[in-house]
């Protein structure tokens, strides 16, 4: 679902990307008022988990890959708000570090995981689970919330790569971005993400939420929302070795050979099949178009064991997120110090 | 009787003043000696032998120095960036801070070659995250580290005693000389009223008496030390 470089136009990204700029305002300023100061550090753990969520590919039908996102899970443990600004962090890393999701696509990335998943996600959950709290009841809604919640978003990336061939096309009518239509992108995106990526996201939701209200309930949005006492200190470490099992498990996301619906390099999309057709032209925005050098392009390293790569990655990247967000608790309370 | 010249509003505007760039300079140097924070590391949860750290730590930058395999650089990158992770977020921005600014200070220095041979930018890349990653080490080394047990590991190390010695009390001095320092700029400053003309001469008198502090402590070291049967021979350290 990542949107590589090119994919969309620069009007759209630029459009994507403004329509984001409140959402993230929004975020930044409940999230503040919402989340206690020592649970900040923590949403670093819960970018984390959406980082390594993103890592394990799955093989989808019609020979291309996906995966789960992890939104919901930490818009369950965090809230919406701080949901929609972990997965964008984890976004950014991803494409600054990375190369997965386009640098200009960065916007159109973060409406489609960082804004609509976990909004939608969550919101489903709260409408399934209504007033009871009982574990299955509560552990159904966060996978049929988080079910819903992926799929939202491939419906919006599917939209987004449909509106292109629509919007911008060159004088001999070739596509100069994205080439297939709604037609093709709504179902290429939406049947592989409703059969199989988005039972992954409602497993590995349902799963970690069981695990974090069995280990750390304080954890929950619903007992911060409601101000409920904490309980005194809790350990961390089943979710810390939570964490450090999926490292050691992500090169099994290895195991899906095959690019993503809508991920291919410029140089293999003019073989693409698609619908028995093959394209057979490069679109001249994906051609000509910018990219950014990253320093480990798809997570690997010239000369390094693919897996090994794999591996060092997730550690990298989940080490930059725990940090990052223990910094921004710094400069968090310093805020609320000074108010 | 209150003299009339007691009772009247007196509105005291003396001419602003400001220190001359040799004293500015001397406090910030004694400001940044006095929290060099060479010697408030404390152990975390996970207690390691400081030797196997040191021996580690050593390592990893002789690795991180002459590496150009990159699963070598990803390798002690995962390791430093992990471990970093662990420390608390106060502890995390004093390891970061000076690591970033070495960082930074790095990019200037190599910024003009980047700009002029754009084909060895990889490289000069590789050698600001190097030092990112090496001051990073160092201040992670330094933050979960007492003093005295790494003095107890150098000594293991078959460093020789004298060394050691001159070392701890060097890092010990430097730290105390600077606080003296800022003490007597301080002391200075507040009580100079107005304009003053001869500043310059306050620039000798504090380097000087910084000076004889210094003597005076090691004196009163060595004094200390004699008392404790120190005999001229440094085999007991």
């Amino acid at each position: 679902m990542h949107i590589p470089e090119n994919y969309l136009s620069p009007v759209s990204c630029t459009v994507l990307g403004a329509a984001m700029i409140p959402v993230w305002v929004h975020a930044v300023k409940k999230t503040n008022e919402e989340l206690p100061g020592e649970k900040i550090p923590l949403l670093g753990a819960g970018a984390a988990f959406s980082f390594l969520a993103m890592m394990f590919n799955v093989p989808l039908v019609g020979g291309s890959t996906g995966h789960a996102v992890g939104g919901t899970l930490i818009a369950l443990l965090f809230g919406p708000n701080a949901a929609c600004l972990a997965v964008s962090v984890a976004l950014l890393l991803q494409a600054l570090i990375f190369g997965d999701g386009g640098v200009l696509a960065f916007g159109a990335n973060c409406f489609n995981m960082a804004f609509v998943l976990p909004y939608v996600g969550w919101g489903v959950y709260r409408l399934l689970k209504g007033k009871g709290d009982g574990t299955v009841r509560s552990c159904a809604a966060a996978a049929i919330g988080s079910y819903v919640g992926l799929n939202a978003a491939a419906l919006c990336c599917a939209v987004e790569f449909g509106l292109q061939p629509m919007l911008f096309r060159d004088a001999v009518g070739n596509a100069l971005y994205c080439p297939y239509d709604l037609s093709v992108a709504i179902p290429a995106m939406m049947i592989p993400h409703l059969a199989v990526a988005g039972v992954v996201e409602a497993v590995f939701t349902a799963a970690v939420y069981a695990l974090v209200r069995r280990t750390s309930p304080d954890l929950r949005y619903e007992r911060i929302l409601s101000g409920a006492p904490e309980g005194g200190k809790r350990s961390r470490l089943p979710i810390f070795a939570l964490i450090a099992a999926l490292i050691a498990a992500c090169p099994l996301g290895l195991l899906a050979t095959g690019t993503a619906w809508g991920e291919w390099g410029a140089e293999e999309i003019a073989e693409i099949v698609v619908g028995g057709k093959t394209l057979g032209y490069t679109p001249a925005g994906l051609e000509k178009g910018w990219s950014l050098a990253v320093p480990m392009p798809d997570y690997a390293l010239e000369g390094v064991n693919e897996a090994l790569a794999y591996v060092l990655s997730a550690v990298i990247g989940v080490a930059l997120l725990v940090i990052l967000f223990k910094l921004l608790s710094l400069v968090m309370k310093g805020r609320r110090k000074n108010t | 009787m209150i003299p009339d010249w007691l009772k009247g509003e007196e509105r005291a505007a003396p001419p602003r003043d400001r220190s001359p760039f040799a004293l500015r300079t001397l406090k910030t140097l004694g400001g940044v000696l006095a929290r060099l924070q060479i010697q408030r590391g404390r152990e975390g949860r996970l207690r390691i032998s400081v030797l196997g750290k040191l021996l580690l730590l050593l390592a990893l930058l002789l690795c991180l120095s002459v590496a150009r395999h990159p699963l070598l650089l990803l390798g002690v990158a995962a390791l430093a960036l992990g471990y970093a992770s662990t420390l608390p977020a106060w502890e995390l921005a004093s390891v970061l801070r000076p690591a970033l600014g070495g960082a930074l200070l790095t990019l200037l220095l190599v910024l003009p070659a980047m700009l002029l041979r754009p084909a060895g930018r990889l490289n000069n890349v590789l050698v600001v995250g190097k030092v990112f990653l090496s001051v990073t080490m160092v201040n992670c080394f330094n933050r979960r580290t007492q003093w005295n047990e790494l003095t107890a590991a150098l000594r293991r190390l078959r460093v020789p005693g004298v060394f050691v010695f001159v070392l701890d009390l060097s890092l010990k001095y430097i730290v105390q000389l600077g606080g003296v320092m800022v003490d007597l700029l301080t002391a200075r400053e507040l009580r100079a009223v107005g304009r003053d003309r001869h500043k310059y001469r306050s620039v000798g008198g504090v380097l000087g008496q910084t000076f004889l502090r210094s003597i005076r402590l090691s004196r009163e070291t060595w004094e200390a030390m004699c008392c404790r049967c120190f005999t001229d021979d440094y085999k007991g350290l």
